[in-house]
């Protein structure tokens, strides 16, 4: 189902939504993703951004989680993520739900109605081109329920791609026309621009995704030396792991002050942590640090792609945006390939 | 039930094996049974103060209750050493892939083991000696530091008996006249051992660095990547194949192993790291 409504009317629509008793999570003027929880001014609520500073992992695996409680049960809509985001869930949706079903991620997952939005200006750190996306979301992408995409500043386009989006698009929105010929063109030319935006943004590593290109990086775990110069400046201090969307490390922390009076939880955890892969007696696989910068890299560009067919990277850019020492996923990759003598696949 | 919560077992009996090696006995407290396939992993609570993977050491026929061999070596197997009979202890699983012991069936079974890797060894042992008459024969090589380390010193003389097994030993030094069998590393068993390659399976669990050099010389002696078995450890923390910490190449070694083949391994930069 797809309507065409002004963006006031969306605006009213989401205050009205946060008068029910639905938490809301939505994005900020100022790129923060907030909730009704903490009552924020919905004055602040904009679309336009690109996906929010915090990652969008921590509504359904919190930094932090008792495992003794009990989760509480109550309708949550995300409105306005992003591409990048959709894919970081799809990563998380393979590990917590695969094999072993993690109760309270499928919970949260269940309970949450997620409307995606349309990137319409994305900015120099996002790289989802080079990861096989897009500045968009279809039905075909999974995941997302209801989409929001831009005709101009004033008019969007809501597409409902599951039954639950549609059921929401009915409830909510009775009296609105579907979008004309050309209103879907113009908001598929902006859709267009936004792509070329990005393929601009990436000129120098690559235009678009090239299996290629990484399957080069897996062919680079031997060469130290270009792996310790691209860590050199790495600080270990944890800040895109954390901020990935799409890195799902934890560490089951036993706190329990005894059997009959138990604790635990379950908390974000940091592969470039030295002890994150050390054992009992001290024995660690990957004592250095370049050995740590590299395994990450490998996690998400070789790894999980033989895994799940595709990268554990989004392309977001957070990572990008809070190293402290400057370091660009984008170049390290480049400067790898390069170094394995393979410019014909980093020169376009 | 939350997949991370342990339930909690009763140590009912330990056996110090050396100065430093205990093995417990544990009992489901709720008494219901323990079933896992031989060479899968349990992840062990000590409570308030951690939980780390161990694979049981005793017979999967068994199912009243479980047998831990532990080393102390870290915080929490340092505070398990000291605790008593009564005491209780939270276990989750058992986790992962085991031996896959059907597949040994018709063939010579040679078993490799260095130090507290005896453990998982035992277990598979105590499965194969079930049915010892489905393998053509079983040959054990164990080799410990010394004689004071080697474990389950009361079990070998009831294991010396069984016809089909072959055991021979090994410590790496020892005191002149303690010691009438090999003194060496556990590798040079293997040049003694009598084996039909062609048609055996050898399985080897130990210290990373005896892991790597009995692999080596395994394929020395032509045994296909596929015909060794390796019991790989890292420091898996949910045991589900979801934390990340055990991660091997695109393996996680708690879910797609403990047990993997060679062949599986060989491509894997520094496996044995």
């Amino acid at each position: 189902m797809k309507l065409l409504i002004s963006y006031t009317d969306f605006i009213a629509f989401i205050k009205e939504l946060e008068k029910e008793q639905n938490i809301l999570y939505f994005p900020l003027s100022d790129n923060h993703l907030s909730n009704s929880l903490i009552n924020e001014n919905l004055e602040n609520f904009s679309l336009i951004n690109i996906r929010t500073i915090e990652p969008v992992k921590s509504l359904f695996f919190p930094l932090k989680e008792n495992l003794f409680e009990k989760i509480e049960l109550r309708q949550r809509i995300v409105v306005g993520i992003k591409w990048c985001d959709i894919q970081a869930i799809k990563v998380l949706d393979k590990i917590f739900l695969s094999d072993y079903v993690d109760e309270n991620y499928k919970n949260y997952r269940e309970q949450t109605l997620i409307i995606t939005a349309d990137c319409i200006y994305p900015q120099q750190t996002c790289f989802c081109s080079l990861v096989g996306g897009k500045p968009y979301v279809e039905q075909k992408d999974g995941i997302s329920d209801l989409n929001i995409s831009f005709v101009d500043e004033n008019n969007l386009i809501l597409e409902s791609f599951t039954i639950a989006g549609e059921e929401f698009l009915t409830k909510y929105f009775q009296n609105f026309d579907e979008p004309t010929k050309t209103e879907e063109f113009q908001r598929n030319s902006n859709r267009e621009v936004a792509t070329k935006k990005i393929y601009s943004y990436n000129n120098e590593f690559l235009k678009e995704e090239d299996e290629k290109y990484y399957k080069t990086l897996k062919h680079t775990y031997e060469l130290d030396k270009i792996w310790k110069t691209e860590s050199e400046k790495c600080v270990q201090c944890g800040g895109c792991n954390f901020i990935c969307p799409s890195c799902y490390c934890f560490l089951i922390r036993e706190a329990s002050k005894s059997h009959s009076e138990q604790y635990r939880d379950k908390v974000w955890d940091v592969c470039h942590f030295t002890g994150y892969s050390r054992a009992a007696g001290g024995a660690n696989p990957r004592k250095y640090k370049y050995q740590r910068f590299r395994n990450r890299y490998q996690c998400k560009f070789v790894y999980r792609y033989e895994n799940f067919g595709f990268y554990a990277c989004t392309g977001c850019g957070r990572c990008i945006e809070v190293c402290p020492a400057k370091i660009d996923i984008r170049k390290v990759i480049r400067n790898l390939v390069l170094a394995k003598g393979e410019e014909a696949l980093v020169r376009k | 039930m939350n997949i991370y919560i342990p339930k909690n077992f009763k140590i009912v009996k330990i056996i110090e094996e050396t100065p430093t090696i205990k093995t417990f006995t544990l009992k489901p407290l709720d008494g219901e049974k323990f079933n896992f396939q031989t060479g899968q992993f349990i992840e062990l609570t000590v409570y308030g103060v951690g939980e780390a993977p161990f694979t049981p050491s005793s017979s999967p026929y068994k199912t009243d209750t479980i047998d831990v061999t532990i080393m102390r070596v870290g915080r929490m197997t340092e505070v398990l050493h000291s605790m008593k009979e009564g005491d209780i202890v939270g276990i989750r699983g058992p986790y992962g892939k085991g031996y896959p012991v059907d597949e040994f069936v018709g063939k010579e079974v040679l078993i490799i083991g260095g130090g507290v890797g005896l453990a998982p060894l035992r277990s598979l042992l105590l499965t194969l000696i079930e049915r010892i008459n489905d393998f053509k024969k079983i040959i054990l090589c164990y080799g410990a530091r010394t004689p004071q380390d080697v474990v389950y010193k009361y079990l070998f003389p009831e294991w010396k008996k069984i016809k089909g097994l072959e055991i021979l030993r090994s410590v790496d030094k020892c005191q002149l006249g303690e010691w009438d069998e090999t003194v060496g590393v556990v590798t040079c068993l293997l040049d003694k051992v009598q084996v039909d390659v062609k048609n055996s399976v050898a399985i080897v669990c130990g210290p990373p660095i005896m892991m790597k050099f009995t692999t080596l010389k395994l394929v020395d002696m032509k045994f296909a990547p596929q015909q060794i078995y390796l019991s790989m450890e890292r420091n898996m923390s949910c045991g589900l194949g979801k934390c990340g910490h055990c991660q091997i190449g695109s393996y996680f070694i708690c879910k797609d192993g403990p047990v993997f083949t060679w062949e599986q391994l060989k491509n894997i930069p520094e496996p044995f790291e």
